[in-house]
């Protein structure tokens, strides 16, 4: 857009690459404390790469065996606390994001098409689902946990998928609904002239148009979903862990100081949020700033 | 940015809609959505207000509903307590200064990817990389990064050219510092990719006018950017202002409000108030009061959000 001479341009270059450093490094040490053995972890000058890199972290992580024997050789430096493997934590955050994914989109998408082509409710009917995502979480979460426990949902994969569900609904109403937006009404009016009923006019019309924003939506949801952290700590006792709380178990174990073993936890619960993260790049402007600015 | 296409619902579908129902379809349809918002937040605000009127706990061994009432007492507690105060203006003060750091750098960073070059869409997706981290573990990698003999401290020691060891998250003057720049670090790209978009659907003629018509660099960016860009800007400012209210990830994870009280947020005290002391009717009367007040700035603040919609 604008010329820049030589000087200036380096200048900028500098601060992009600062940027990026800054950006980076964080998790270029969560990976690579995740593959250092135990004497590396305090070390003083820090390594930064591991010369002997090892899985022993890994292997403490999802094999409740390698972690006795790792407690019972480290008797007295370092008190283990964390039992129960990763795995356990994986498939029930799997289970509860995935579900309350489904259940989060499926009803989005019904109010969004409910708001964009019939105005229900008036034009501030969306906002009070916008406003759930304002309230602190905590502030429900105190009452909520004396819901759950008369209708016997606490420490439930239901009542987790429940809780997911309201608090991503806002996400996902207002995203597909400017999706929807997007799409001319004239196309489903043409529809119903062939005799199709309003549901099926917009599910064989508009769906396969917006097909792609609902399957961004979902994802975007879905990385919401396993990231949350307040209601799983808060909600459960015990019987469902997801991968946020198994992440939370091992640094406050730590405080005998397992940083490799918490830097392996770390590491592999954000890898699928982060490469899903990049999958839907394009919408995460729209995402994130309830549909209100798209690229 | 396309215009929404926003007309009144065509004869031919109100037609269609005519035949008689006990619900009207398009009530139906968003039925499930708004049943589940009713269930998971209003039923419990509901409770909420009866429990900040009691002082129950449930360690006391009686159920809830037959709580001995003692009306006004936790408000006027609240008002009283020293660390629930500090914790909101604790709360505001990250607020604070966390947004107005994201933006600046998030604003400065942008306008270093106006022009096109080379890597332009690689340093991108780099840049953005904190933010789709877990915030657990975004808090954990601080965690590590702030450990007393942990690379921040290498870093000062090699400035200062003598051995620092200094015990970050133990320090009460000095442990709300990584919690806030975990924070920073997580969600500047956020408001980067914000500011970045809006810029780049700036329309280029009137730039490119101005600078044909010999308008200095500062001047394009102050006088005809930043205009263009203000309602972007405002709801880029919103939603972090919103986020990070609600601050608890990082605070939990790196300090757990303490040492003693140091780094507790509104949202901490709530939880240590509930789920380590067991005042569940004392922080309900504190959740109502944090409700009533979200509430009404978020009506004044969803006009911003509106306007941009319509």
């Amino acid at each position: 857009m604008l010329e820049d001479n030589l000087w200036v341009r380096f200048l900028k270059r500098t601060g992009v690459g600062l940027a990026i450093v800054i950006a980076f490094f964080p998790i270029f040490w969560l990976v690579s404390t995740s593959f250092k053995p135990i004497d590396e972890w305090q070390r003083f000058p820090p390594v930064w790469i591991s010369s002997e890199p090892t899985l022993q972290n890994y292997r403490i992580v999802f094999a409740p065996k390698a972690a006795q024997e790792f407690a019972a050789k480290q008797k007295g430096a370092i008190s283990y606390k964390v039992s129960g493997s990763a795995w356990k934590a994986f498939g029930d955050s799997a289970v509860i994001a995935i579900g309350a994914t489904i259940f989060s989109v499926l009803f989005g998408t019904l109010a969004a098409y409910s708001i964009v082509r019939f105005h229900t409710g008036g034009s501030s009917y969306p906002f009070q689902f916008l406003v759930v995502r304002m309230f602190p979480p905590i502030a429900i979460v105190v009452p909520m946990v004396v819901l759950f426990s008369i209708l016997r949902l606490s420490d439930s994969y239901l009542g987790l998928i429940l809780a997911y569900t309201a608090f991503t609904l806002p996400f996902s109403i207002w995203m597909i609904r400017s999706f929807i937006e997007e799409v001319p009404e004239e196309l489903e009016g043409a529809a119903l002239i062939y005799g199709m009923r309003p549901l099926q006019a917009f599910l064989k019309v508009t769906f396969p148009l917006i097909r792609g924003g609902v399957l961004a939506t979902a994802l975007f949801v879905f990385i919401l979903n396993w990231s949350e952290f307040l209601f799983a700590l808060t909600l459960t006792s015990g019987h469902v862990v997801t991968v946020t709380l198994q992440v939370a178990n091992y640094v406050s174990a730590s405080s005998g100081k397992l940083y490799g073993v918490q830097a392996a936890m770390g590491t592999i619960s954000t890898l699928p949020v982060i490469l899903f993260g990049y999958v839907i790049q394009r919408h995460l402007v729209r995402g994130l700033s309830f549909g209100a600015i798209k690229r | 940015m396309a215009e929404p296409v926003r007309s009144p619902p065509s004869p031919r579908l109100e037609m269609r809609m005519g035949h008689r129902r006990l619900i009207p379809f398009n009530v139906a349809i968003a039925l499930p959505a708004q049943l589940t918002v009713l269930t998971v937040v209003l039923v419990p605000t509901a409770i909420v207000v009866w429990l900040s009127f009691t002082d129950w706990q449930p360690t006391q061994g009686i159920p809830w509903y037959q709580a001995e009432p003692v009306w006004f007492w936790n408000y006027y507690d609240l008002f009283h307590d020293a660390r629930f105060v500090a914790a909101v203006l604790r709360t505001l003060l990250i607020v604070a200064v966390c947004v107005v750091v994201e933006f600046l750098l998030a604003m400065s960073l942008a306008l270093l990817f106006l022009d096109d070059w080379p890597w332009r869409k690689i340093a991108i997706s780099i840049i953005i990389l904190p933010m789709m981290v877990v915030p657990v573990d975004a808090a954990n990698a601080f965690f590590m990064l702030f450990n007393d003999r942990g690379p921040i401290n290498y870093l000062i020691s090699i400035i200062v050219g003598r051995q620092f060891e200094f015990a970050w998250l133990a320090d009460p003057n000095w442990a709300l510092l990584p919690i806030m720049l975990a924070e920073i670090w997580q969600w500047t790209p956020l408001m980067f990719l914000l500011v970045l978009t809006g810029l780049m659907n700036l329309p280029e003629n009137q730039i490119r006018a101005a600078y044909v018509l010999g308008a200095s660099r500062t001047r394009i960016v102050l006088r005809i950017m930043l205009p263009l860009l203000t309602p972007v800007i405002i709801i880029a400012l919103l939603v972090r202002s919103v986020e990070t209210f609600k601050i608890f990830d990082p605070v939990y994870i790196l300090t757990r409000g303490g040492p003693g009280a140091a780094t507790e947020t509104i949202s901490m005290f709530m939880y240590n108030g509930a789920f380590v002391y067991f005042r569940i009717g004392y922080i309900a009367a504190a959740a109502l009061m944090i409700l009533v007040v979200v509430a009404a700035i978020c009506v004044n603040l969803s006009r911003p959000l509106k306007r941009h919609h319509r």
